[in-house]
């Protein structure tokens, strides 16, 4: 007897169609009959057809909540509903027949019968697909932006939060492994998914295993499943996460192996489980220490580039991750204050401005803070005094300049004091005293006056 | 008349066909339907991208200029690399690794333990330890260990990365040194500053991209392939410069001959090669025009930076410059001039570090000295100098060999050898790096007691290389060139950026 329940109840999701079917097919005759009023006697038998299946799969639907093991609260709105739905065939079919039991359907207009109709059969089936699909089925494909707009939680990233101070009294489990395998692994192993009857969201899912067994063997990383599937190659079929799904980082994957050889402790801070910090140093923040300011930035147009390459000025992007252009002279010493003006159309996008060796002087520095994203200036070899260097105050970003072999004059050093940014000057042969200060703004910026020397020592002329 | 221009024509028609072989018809073929192809392919993965057009490689711009720059894939660290290679293989356990175990060891017998399996260059049955003949201390604010055969050296300590325990699998001179510049122990591969320069082309275009400078009275084992460019095209090989006299030969125009003239006679051989290349498209061509372009450039340039007399005297004091001479000294101070000049690449070779003991040039505790004392100096210098310009900041200096030596004494042949030498050793050698990018005052690696193996932080050489693409801004795993139907890399199928050393 169980066994027929069991079969009869797995006919559900089949017979379920039947009456969706018959309502649909009513629905569509009564649509397509409401001028010619030809169909009369058809519309009823239909509906009369749909009650009856709908019975069925009422009996079945409830047959496999039994015999499946769902929770009530799982199935509560699709029995419901189903039930409604069933019941609605036998009204739609009493109403249209003529048959009077009560005023009240007398009253209510056919149309609004069958809105209600569609409005209910589309909900039963909706209910009882995402119980069998899973209730972001059809939300899943959507991008991220559309699912949160429409009002769906989209999947939480955790994430890892580690810098130089805190690392060792993170708690390697809590802190770190839970969020790799939340990020790269609970998506489908979750308690609604439960891909390959694993779960990986809790300790209990992790200790459990999956339908092969346990995926942790302790102390043994090699061996144990969560680890080397993760390490096989991306073809071979065993590989996880899936191909097409995020991947996990060799960073994390190592992690996760040094987890499980630590005995995968729940438990416990990075520090007492002992593991070394250079496992973790990739979740570490990454600071940002490059030759351009930390924002995006509209790309130059390309024809201004070219028009300014035509005189023999080099320009390139710094990277091809940026739009910030770093601008060299070293192809045309002959550069003046007066060729600076070519510059303007990418001046927002000058970040690194190399002016070595050319003719430029102190008026240049006026022109320069015109380019408010500039971060290296490399004024070395030319006959810049300083003069009007208090100009580039403005410039925010500004993080090194280079006068090297010019003819700084120390009556402008104090000008650099406040400069936000500042963090290196070079003054190598320039006519400031190398002994006078060597740090501005409070540490800041380090002042570089060069002239190092190696004095000759015995061991020099010792030949062996 | 109209006979012979009909011959002229038909004969004309007859060798372009020659020269279209059924290859290149195949190839072209290939390349136009696979680009198609291709292109289909990418429009469907990103419809906002624009299709790769492959068959159109062998025809950009970058070709008639190709060492016009480009910008790295990611936020670069350094703009150029210094890259110091000791020919030879120098001994960590004299100048970094230091193994006061050795020491007590001293004229005992290796352990078999050590010996099982391994192959050493000279070593025959078993040799017995050496202990280290240099005196070491910790100097600087990093503490890192140097020992007295550099004393210059322990002035810069605190800018430079140790890494102690990096390892090859190569333990004769020849393919090592392959493998240490170009990522695989045989030929055909192109070297670092080969791929540096193809990847970004180099600032100054009157001088070369990547510049090769070698001392010590002999060439790398190797050959010139350490500086080759494999598969890549030639246009991006390292060009030696010649260490005494005259960097390049024929500098000067002969009598008779003007700039001008010079100047109209490569214009005309160089539309004669275009044409050509029009013809057939071979990429030696290509090269062909742009070094007789690159040669009548730097006949302007060349003398200026490669000057080094023209240097203030405390600078050369300080590098302590020979002149006239080829030395190391010399060719730090021209690796700097060429690097503020916007070189991309220089190589340095010095040639003399195999101390095997059995010469006395040859010896860890006299030959070796010297070296050291030829070496120690410049580099220093070369820091410095750098530093106090604001060029450190965005170059990478890499020091090292092709491998480190034994702790064993080397006893060729079974006998005891006239002096005090070590043989090949690859399962653990010291190699630092300084400038741009660089953690300043770290050690990442530790060898064992003896200095036999690394026991922590191992690195490869495709870990090196990993590492210095990574400070020009790529990714070792993205940068790859087609070459007979598989993309290459330099790293091959390894390496990982050693980020201990990173800032």
């Amino acid at each position: 007897m169980d066994v027929l329940k069991q079969l009869l109840g797995r006919l559900h999701p089949l017979i379920v169609h039947l009456p969706i079917g018959f309502i649909v097919l009513g629905l569509l005759l009564q649509w397509y009959d409401r001028k010619r009023m030809e169909y009369g006697k058809v519309i009823p038998l239909v509906y009369l057809w749909a009650g009856v299946s709908a019975v069925l799969a009422c009996i079945t639907g409830y047959l496999q909540y039994l015999g499946e093991g769902y929770a009530f609260d799982t199935v509560k709105f699709h029995l419901w509903s189903g039930i409604a739905t069933a019941l609605f065939a036998f009204v739609m079919y009493a109403k249209l027949k003529g048959i009077k039991a009560t005023n009240l359907l007398e009253k209510v207009p056919i149309t609004g019968l069958s809105g209600l109709f569609l409005i209910l059969i589309s909900f039963t089936g909706h209910q009882g697909g995402n119980i069998t699909h899973g209730e972001d089925y059809l939300v899943e494909p959507l991008p991220n932006s559309i699912k949160s707009a429409l009002g769906f939680q989209t999947f939480e990233e955790k994430e890892i939060a580690l810098n130089d101070e805190n690392w060792e009294d993170a708690e390697l489990y809590e802190d770190v492994i839970k969020a790799i395998l939340n990020n790269k692994c609970v998506s489908c192993h979750n308690p609604k998914k439960i891909k390959g009857e694993l779960l990986l969201h809790s300790e209990e899912g992790i200790i459990k295993g999956g339908e092969n067994g346990e995926v942790i063997i302790a102390n043994n990383a090699s061996e144990s499943e969560l680890f080397s599937r993760m390490n096989l190659p991306m073809e071979d079929d065993d590989h996880m996460p899936p191909e097409g799904k995020t991947q996990p980082s060799k960073e994390e994957i190592k992690l996760i192996g040094a987890w499980i050889d630590a005995g995968h402790p729940f438990k416990g801070t990075i520090q007492e489980i002992g593991l070394k910090k250079d496992l973790f140093l990739s979740f570490f923040p990454k600071k940002h220490d490059f030759d351009y300011p930390d924002f995006e930035i509209t790309a130059a147009s390309q024809d201004s580039i070219k028009i300014i390459e035509e005189t023999g000025v080099h320009i390139d992007l710094i990277s091809k991750s940026s739009n910030f252009l770093s601008v060299s002279c070293i192809n045309k010493p002959a550069f003046s204050d007066s060729d600076f003006e070519s510059l303007l159309p990418v001046g927002q996008q000058i970040a690194r401005l190399d002016l070595g060796g050319t003719q430029v002087t102190d008026a240049i520095f006026e022109k320069l803070a015109m380019l408010p994203n500039l971060t290296i200036l490399k004024l070395d070899n030319t006959s810049v005094t300083g003069k009007n260097i208090e100009s580039l105050k403005s410039l925010e970003h500004l993080k090194s300049i280079n006068l090297t072999d010019s003819q700084f004059e120390q009556s402008h050093l104090q000008s650099l004091e406040n400069f936000k940014s500042l963090q290196s000057v070079y003054l190598y042969k320039t006519k400031v005293d190398s002994k006078g200060v060597q740090t501005l703004n409070e540490g800041q910026i380090i002042i570089d006056y060069g002239s190092y020397e190696l004095p000759i020592i015995p061991s020099d002329s010792i030949i062996y | 008349m109209e006979d012979i221009i009909k011959r002229l024509l038909k004969e004309q028609l007859a060798r372009e066909a020659q020269a279209k072989t059924r290859r290149h018809f195949i190839k072209n073929c290939a390349q136009g339907i696979g680009g198609l192809a291709l292109s289909s392919i990418f429009m469907g993965c990103d419809p906002l991208g624009k299709p790769v057009k492959k068959s159109q490689v062998a025809f950009s711009e970058r070709d008639l200029n190709p060492l016009a720059t480009l910008a790295p894939p990611f936020s670069p660290k350094v703009k150029s690399v210094i890259y110091l290679h000791m020919a030879g293989a120098p001994s960590q356990l004299e100048m970094f690794d230091y193994k006061p175990a050795l020491h007590k060891l001293d004229g005992q017998d290796c352990p078999q333990s050590l010996l099982e399996g391994k192959k050493f260059a000279f070593i025959k049955g078993t040799p017995k330890l050496l202990g280290p003949q240099a005196e070491f201390a910790q100097e600087g604010e990093s503490g890192n260990w140097v020992s007295n055969f550099l004393p210059h050296f322990k002035k810069v300590i605190d800018e430079v990365a140790f890494l102690k325990a990096v390892n090859t699998d190569q333990f004769n001179h020849g393919p090592a040194q392959l493998f240490m510049h170009t990522g695989s122990a045989r030929l055909g591969r192109p070297s670092i500053g080969s791929w540096a320069t193809y990847g970004l082309g180099s600032e100054n275009q009157n001088l070369p991209g990547f510049v090769v400078l070698t001392s010590g009275g002999n060439a790398p084992d190797a050959g010139k392939s350490v500086w080759g460019s494999g598969f890549l095209p030639s246009v991006y090989q390292g060009v030696q410069c010649r260490s005494k006299g005259d960097p390049v030969l024929y500098i000067e125009d002969p009598d008779g001959v003007t700039r001008d003239l010079k100047k109209s006679t490569i214009d005309a051989i160089n539309t004669i090669n275009k044409e050509e290349y029009a013809k057939y498209a071979d990429p030696e061509i290509l090269a062909r025009i742009n070094q007789y372009e690159m040669a009548y450039r730097m006949q302007i340039a060349v003398p200026e930076v490669m000057n080094i007399n023209n240097e203030p005297e405390n600078i050369k004091e300080m590098y302590g410059v020979e002149a006239g001479k080829e030395s190391f000294a010399n060719n730090c101070l021209l690796a700097r001039k060429l690097v503020e000049d916007g070189v991309r690449f220089v190589q340095l070779f010095d040639w003399g570090w195999d101390t095997h003991g059995n010469i006395r040039e040859g010896s860890v505790d006299l030959g070796l000295r010297n070296k050291c004392r030829e070496i120690d100096r410049p580099i220093a210098a070369l820091i410095l100098d750098l530093k106090q310009r604001g060029l450190l900041d965005e170059t990478l200096i890499v020091w090292g060999g092709e491998f480190g030596r034994t702790p064993m004494q080397e006893n060729r042949g079974n006998k005891k050898m006239e002096f005090l030498g070590r043989d090949h050793h690859g399962d653990a050698f010291t190699m630092w790096m300084a400038g741009g990018g660089i953690k300043k005052g770290a050690s990442h690696g530790k060898t064992d007691d003896i200095g036999f193996s690394g026991i922590e932080g191992r690195v490869s050489v495709h870990d090196v290389h990993a590492t210095i693409l990574h400070l020009l801004g790529f990714d070792h795993e993205q940068f790859t060139y087609e070459f007979q139907g598989r993309n290459f890399r330099l790293t091959d199928v390894e390496g990982e950026i050693i980020k201990e050393i990173l800032a």
